[in-house]
């Protein structure tokens, strides 16, 4: 008897923190939905609107017309997507190098990427400046991808090459006995095997990218290339009249920035969750 | 053991056939430098060569706008310990990165083992519980300052039904760093949370057994037979989140600008601010140069802890 007073007491407790962490997590975005959904005037009551009253996607339409909003969203993508490719593509051949070929240093060069991980970005941002500017780098959209995937490079290359190491060498021996030449190697053989390891690692980084701030805070400076985090940090911190912030705006376009993300992790999340835990587990 | 006779047929361990790549070492050392060469030429040029450079301009006087770079030696050091605005963001950067850690690792060992347990939806959570570490840290800062809002945010609304107390958050100096570092919480907590699930997913099951005819009790299997064993990945998610919370920019700078004051002024905003909207690129460098100090007196004390607890990279 008292076992199963226990065991129900335990299911209950068990019930409520799941549904309690379910609350944590998942009402700041109920929070902002709702705020990007309501007219303006309706958002400053006390006390505040917990369900819609009026649903409206006025927030959306004057986004659109105060800021370019498509630009931004098509910026964002161009650039989250091309960090993503040149990251990947230059930690696979990277990895393969290291997690393939025995040479003395291996370990060492592997350890160093790593480490590099530990630089704050922020500070090496002055001298960056500079060489981008000396190197006309400031507003392109290679210059960023530059940043961006290196930044993104160490965490890659940890998770790529004890990937690789645990895949046996065999098939691209054979490969290799049967005449096979490196640019053939890579793309029959260790591609299609490596493509779990690489798919992730190309959705990671898109949503690492996608999010970032200080880069393209920084070097897209001109009003076209900049992207939606750059869009939302300035309508956050620009001055207003009032002293107030337009929160109708800001949760549209916080709207519009979360979608596309929560997309990838519906579609992706088992192959997100392996690629984050394959660095801390093995 | 004794050796079964398969063994001998089984496969050659892959390092072992490395060798045989390439005949020549020539061609080996020209095709790894080919491989290696992008991303380490990335690195280089991203990375590596400006941190060097930030300690070299870290002991000039560098301002874009008047041209002639002034060597000052110390100057900007000196400087650094008289700057208000300096030694609170070291404070705050500190402060914010222990304690948002030690929450995070605490609550994340709670998510992890809430979500190791059996029950109905729990494929549904996990993916959940992925959300805030995919979402930018950007709109996590605009929510919450949203919901912090004095007069219309949620959370004051909430307070006051149930407390009836309203706590002006962002506008009072512990208020804002209490929400600040709330915030962090729960942007990362989810992640650390993803990780330990991982590692006590790595725990064998037959240890619990075996604990149990000890007569372990779910509380004491945890501190005797869980904690010990994942300590090695508590440990790195630990350091990991350290280092790169050290450098956090994007919360402070959407959620609260560093204010009221400099409550919330952490290192890497004060030098994006010195460096681009004062232009003063010496000292913003100088300032980088702390936190390096602080990056790396975290990197040491967490590689002197993983030696005791035996990680591996």
């Amino acid at each position: 008897m008292s076992v199963r007073v226990i065991r129900w007491a335990d299911r209950l407790m068990l019930t409520a923190l799941v549904f309690l962490f379910l609350f944590v997590v998942l009402f700041p975005f109920y929070w902002i939905m709702l705020s990007s959904f309501t007219p303006k005037y309706e958002l400053f009551t006390i006390p505040p609107r917990y369900w819609f009253s009026t649903f409206t996607l006025e927030n959306y339409q004057t986004l659109a017309n105060n800021i370019p909003l498509v630009r931004y969203f098509i910026n964002s993508l161009l650039f989250a997507a091309g960090s993503s490719l040149v990251s990947v593509a230059t930690a696979f051949l990277a990895s393969y190098a290291l997690a393939r070929i025995q040479f003395r240093g291996a370990n060492v060069i592997f350890i160093a990427f790593v480490m590099s991980i530990a630089l704050p970005q922020v500070g090496g941002l002055v001298p960056l400046f500079e060489s981008f500017k000396a190197t006309n780098l400031i507003n392109t959209y290679h210059g960023l991808v530059i940043l961006m995937s290196s930044l993104v490079l160490p965490f890659t290359i940890w998770i790529l090459v004890p990937f690789l190491r645990q895949i046996p060498y065999e098939i691209e021996e054979a490969a290799i006995i049967d005449g096979a030449r490196l640019p053939q190697l890579f793309w029959f053989i260790t591609l299609p095997i490596m493509r779990p390891a690489l798919a992730t690692m190309l959705i990671i980084n898109f949503i690492i990218a996608w999010n970032e701030l200080i880069y393209p805070l920084v070097f897209a400076t001109s009003g076209l290339n900049k992207t939606l985090s750059v869009g939302l940090v300035e309508l956050a911190v620009q001055p207003t009249a009032g002293g107030g912030r337009p929160w109708d705006l800001l949760s549209a376009m916080s709207m519009v920035m979360i979608v596309p993300i929560l997309l990838l992790v519906l579609f992706f999340q088992r192959m997100i969750v392996s690629g984050l835990t394959r660095g801390a587990v093995k | 053991m004794t050796q079964s006779p398969t063994t001998a047929l089984a496969p050659a361990p892959a390092r072992a056939s490395r060798f045989r790549l390439t005949q020549r070492a020539k061609r080996n050392a020209i095709l790894i430098c080919l491989l290696l060469l992008p991303a380490v030429a990335l690195r280089l040029f991203t990375a590596v060569y400006p941190f060097f450079n930030t300690i070299w301009l870290s002991f000039h006087d560098w301002n874009p706008a008047f041209p002639p770079q002034q060597f000052v030696g110390l100057k900007n050091f000196q400087a650094l310990t008289r700057d208000t605005a300096v030694t609170s963001s070291v404070s705050f950067t500190v402060l914010f990165v222990l304690v948002s850690t030690m929450l995070e690792i605490v609550l994340g060992l709670v998510i992890a083992l809430i979500l190791n347990r059996a029950f109905f939806g729990r494929g549904a959570v996990r993916a959940i519980n992925l959300i805030p570490w995919a979402i930018p840290m950007v709109v996590a800062a605009v929510g919450f300052r949203w919901m912090y809002d004095t007069q219309y945010g949620i959370i004051n609304d909430l307070l006051h039904r149930t407390i009836g107390v309203k706590v002006p958050w962002l506008v009072d100096f512990w208020g804002a760093r209490a929400a600040v570092i709330a915030t962090n919480v729960w942007k990362s907590t989810p992640f650390v949370g993803l990780v330990l699930l991982a590692a006590l997913q790595g725990v064998p099951h037959d240890l619990y057994e075996a604990g149990k005819v000890d007569g372990t009790n779910r509380v004491s299997a945890f501190f005797y037979i869980t904690l010990p064993l994942i300590m090695p990945q508590v440990v790195t998610i630990g350091l990991f989140m350290v280092v790169w919370q050290l450098a956090a920019f994007d919360l402070v700078f959407a959620m609260t600008g560093g204010g009221p004051g400099f409550a919330t002024q952490v290192l890497a905003y004060r030098i994006y601010q010195v460096a681009f909207t004062a232009l003063n690129f010496g000292y913003a460098s100088a300032i980088s140069m702390v936190l390096f100090v602080v990056v790396g007196i975290a990197s040491v004390i967490g590689l002197a802890l993983f030696r005791k607890v035996e990680v591996s990279l």
